[in-house]
């Protein structure tokens, strides 16, 4: 009963949530100096039947909020309008796009749980000693490198110099799309690794000076049982909780990546977007962040009880 | 060849730090050492050298032999047979020594499935074994439960289960019962004593408390300051200790029976108001007490001979006649606190909603009064409501019903606006528990005490104020300057206390303030009670679960179980002819080295 409601409340706080994502990107458009008629006429000086035309196409002659009211209306039927630069349908538009950023998203977020966890791992396990500092001062260096810096340092050195992988473009077929994409992810995943590895160090550490674990070294278990079964174990927790934050800067980041490296993903289609006032575009993409990152952390929380017996679902940790 | 033989033993930091100098103990098969010593004489660190655990990096010399075999050295598979088959522990606190979120069931059969390769069926019907030998009610149950879902007695159990699981010869018990409600400790402590005759084991056993020791120990080796202080025959050392610390140690253990100095009842009763010694006092600071100790501790014993008719030994502090002065506090106030009680809780009850269960009622249809310059003490066990209560007169929380009145204005509820607040702060203050978190680490304490004159200075001048109690509460100019991190559990209290008095309450609450302090650390605190009362014919609420501290504060004392007073009276008269059978548990469950509790092997 407790999980029904539960769930319950998290479907319905995610609903509010994006009705009022949905108010704030659309309405936000409005505060943006720039007509969208101006970008679809490119300059040209139609005639007024033209204009009347375009406007009666676009919707542009409604009211605020008849145009909000139309557009969410569109959403339920899948229909997010139409791109005003590519005059096709938005929906078309981003599953065009939306192969380049999940591949790059989740080959991502595997480097990020890979090398994350291990180097955390490592540093709390060696806590205090050299292996611990320099796992800390080379994740502190590598969290101070901005990602578009990264990827041209990727590409200089792993691209140009030893030219293991492409520098450009997305690829055709499975893996060769996938070894397009390493040097992206990687460049994408880079500051994230240092955040959940840093997580994952303070974390464990945390639970290293708990009793339970000084009870189960007592009880002769070995060191390695010890720290998967009681901190590793119970530092899945705030690992989790801020996996989940990571998703959303995630997708926003992945925009810079793709510029770099010349994908044509969602992340450079919201750029491009934004840069030609294309706002069915920009909109919908947004809404899909908001969409993504709700519903992913939405997850976290439900996951909480199974990580933690003392979470009552739904009633936080107490 | 001794079960346990740990000789010369030396412990030094990495720093260079030397915690122990040179330990020297044995234990026996099926006898119980008992190690006695505060906070930070070494007892944890020289118990835990039994099972190869110390602190990392740090460095051992001497020796530590179970059955002949050295432990210090022992390292990979070798140390943890020793602490699978030979020796294992029971720790302090099984709310944080039982992994969270595992099944007690796992937490029960990890060692013997992991370390010793036992199937998982062979593991779990050993573990079902030793549930019922530890006289757990469901173990079936209890196997795929986590440890939120059992009482902390409950755990405990869990917790010697899991210790069993190897079938250790040497049982090395960490504080197991202070985590405990008095009336479960009792239990735990039965059980070990039981458990040890049964499997002959030996056991070393650390406590704080000489009460405890002296009722479960045969022999007892005294610590402080990582050096052995005394060693011998438990009754024997109780009875005549030797050495200068342990003579002070237990003349600042609280005891219930302090017959040569009985405390004088409340002022309004009118029965012995005035008469004489109002309160017997701890350890008087400085030479004078250690003069007294043997005298005082002799008469005690005597006394306790006498009326007991067996070989108890009584610890008791010497009694020092009160100042004149409290006398006439007392004989003035009687006057008028007849008529107006400080404080008056009438018909105040509170109830909590919990999510998916019943409501808890922490306080049901509580009245009554603590007229001015009286201490009324409030006992009970956890869950009893005896803090709710103490948040209700403080105004942190709103009773449901009743009301609360301080020096005859309403006090019930929590304060709304500037005004109020000030107002409610001023009826009543609190000193909290622990004084390791109820200050704020940043601010110096001299700061600490005048931000709370300034906010009630009325013409005072906050910073004289602030140095003039810190004076009197015994912290030196350089101790007022620094943070509270600089300073013992004992000085932090002083503030605390400081900045509680810098209010000039009317009343002041004490919420276990000494529960977290080592009882000499805590003797002076109450020594400082007393002495304020007298001065400043201050009010208290004295809140503990200890009888013992009760009995040496407090005038009247109300005993509380789940939100209901069920005793109330003279605290003198109610420890020595408890009406109601609750009480009489509480105080049969006070660990004490004489007939019904000998528990020794």
């Amino acid at each position: 009963m407790n999980i029904v409601r539960s769930v319950g409340g998290k479907l319905a706080g995610l609903v509010l949530t994006l009705f009022l994502a949905s108010l704030l990107v659309f309405f936000s458009r409005f505060l943006v100096p720039g007509d969208p008629l101006s970008f679809l006429l490119r300059g040209r000086k139609p005639s007024p039947e033209a204009i009347a035309a375009v406007t009666e196409q676009y919707g542009l002659n409604l009211s605020p909020w008849e145009q909000y009211l139309k557009w969410i209306g569109g959403i339920f039927t899948g229909d997010f309008g139409r791109s005003m630069q590519y005059r096709q349908s938005v929906s078309e538009v981003l599953l065009d796009r939306l192969p380049v950023t999940l591949g790059l998203v989740i080959i991502a977020g595997l480097l990020i749980t890979v090398f994350g966890l291990a180097a955390g791992i490592l540093a709390a396990v060696k806590r205090g000693t050299w292996v611990d500092k320099t796992v800390v001062v080379t994740l502190t260096a590598f969290g101070a490198i901005p990602s578009f810096v990264a990827a041209v340092g990727f590409i200089a050195l792993f691209a140009v110099q030893l030219g293991w992988f492409p520098s450009f473009g997305s690829g055709e077929g499975f893996w060769d799309t996938v070894r397009h994409l390493i040097l992206p992810s990687a460049a994408l995943a880079l500051v994230y690794v240092v955040l959940i590895g840093k997580v994952t160090r303070s974390a464990m550490v945390e639970q290293l000076g708990r009793e339970h674990v000084e009870v189960a070294t007592s009880r002769g278990l070995s060191p390695a049982a010890v720290v998967r079964r009681h901190v590793l174990r119970n530092a899945v927790g705030p690992i989790l909780t801020v996996s989940g934050m990571l998703v959303a800067g995630l997708l926003v980041s992945s925009s810079i990546i793709e510029s770099a490296f010349g994908l044509s993903g969602l992340g450079s289609l919201l750029v491009q977007s934004v840069d030609r006032l294309d706002f069915p575009v920009v909109q919908a993409i947004v809404l899909l962040v908001v969409a993504v990152f709700v519903a992913v952390n939405a997850v976290v929380d439900l996951l909480q009880p199974l990580v933690d017996p003392r979470t009552v679902a739904g009633a936080g940790a107490r | 060849m001794s079960l346990l033989e740990i000789s010369q033993l030396t412990l030094d930091l990495p720093g260079g730090k030397r915690l122990l100098h040179g330990i020297d103990l044995s234990v026996e098969p099926g006898r119980t050492v008992g190690l006695v010593g505060e906070s930070g004489s070494g007892k944890s660190l020289t118990a835990r050298t039994a099972l190869g655990l110390f602190p990392e990096r740090a460095v051992l010399g001497g020796s530590v032999r179970v059955d002949g075999v050295e432990v210090l050295g022992l390292a990979g598979p070798a140390l943890r047979a020793l602490r699978r088959r030979d020796v294992a522990m029971v720790f302090q606190d099984p709310r944080a020594g039982i992994n969270p979120v595992r099944t007690l069931g796992d937490h029960l059969t990890e060692a013997l499935r992991l370390g010793e390769g036992v199937s998982g069926e062979a593991a779990r019907k050993r573990a079902m074994e030793l549930m019922e030998a530890v006289r757990l009610p469901r173990p079936e149950k209890h196997f795929h439960q986590y440890p939120h879902e059992l009482s902390g007695g409950q755990l405990q159990r869990i917790m010697i289960a899991g210790a069993l699981m190897g079938n250790p010869r040497l049982l090395v018990c960490d504080e197991p019962t202070t985590a405990l409600d008095v009336t479960t400790q009792a239990e735990i402590v039965r059980l070990l004593a039981t458990l040890r005759d049964e499997r002959g084991m030996g056991m070393l056993f650390i406590t704080h408390d000489l009460g405890l020791a002296g009722a479960l120990c045969d022999d007892v080796v005294v610590l402080a300051g990582g050096r052995v202080q005394e060693r011998g025959d438990m009754a024997a050392v109780l009875a005549a200790p030797a050495a200068e610390y342990t003579r002070r140690l237990v003349a600042a253990t609280p005891s219930l029976h302090l017959d040569d100095a009985p405390v004088v009842s409340l002022p309004d009763a009118g029965r012995l108001a005035g008469a004489g010694g109002r309160h017997e006092a701890g350890p008087a600071t400085g030479g004078a007490a250690a003069g007294e100790a043997p005298d005082g501790a002799a008469s005690a014993e005597a006394t306790a001979g006498t009326r007991a008719g067996d070989d108890a030994v009584v610890p008791a502090e010497p009694a020092v006649p009160s100042a004149p002065a409290a006398g006439a506090t007392a004989g003035t106030g009687a006057g008028d606190d007849a008529v107006v009680p400080l404080l008056r809780v009438d018909g105040v009850s509170r109830t909590y909603a919990v999510r998916g269960k019943d409501p808890v009622t922490a306080v049901a249809d509580a009245s009554f009064a603590i007229p001015r310059g009286a201490a009324l003490g409030v006992v009970g066990e956890s869950g009893s409501g005896k803090s709710t209560l103490a948040r209700m007169v403080v105004g942190l929380e709103t009773p449901d019903r009743g009301t609360i009145t301080v020096a005859g204005k309403d006090r019930t509820g929590t304060p709304r606006g500037r005004e109020e607040r000030l107002a409610h702060a001023r009826s009543v203050q609190m000193v909290f528990q622990d004084p390791y978190l109820s200050l704020d680490p940043r601010i110096p304490v001299h700061r600490a005490v005048r931000d709370a004159a300034a906010l009630h200075a009325e013409g005072r001048d906050p910073a004289k104020v602030a140095t003039e109690l810190l004076d009197r509460v015994g912290l030196t100019v350089e101790q007022q300057a620094a943070r509270p991190r600089t300073l013992s559990g004992g000085q932090r209290q002083r503030v605390a206390m400081a900045r509680a008095l810098a209010v000039q309450p009317e009343l002041l609450v004490m919420d276990e303030a000494t529960s977290a302090l080592d009882v000499s650390v805590q003797a002076q605190v109450l020594e400082l009670v007393t002495q304020l009362r007298a001065e400043r014919g201050l009010t208290v609420l004295f809140i503990s679960h200890d009888l013992g501290v009760v009995r040496r504060v407090c005038d009247e004392t109300l005993v509380l179980r789940r939100g209901e007073i069920v005793e109330a009276g003279p605290t003198a008269a109610l420890l020595d002819h408890p009406a109601h059978e609750y009480t009489r548990l509480l105080l049969d469950s006070v660990p004490r080295p004489d007939a019904g509790w000998r528990l020794a092997g």
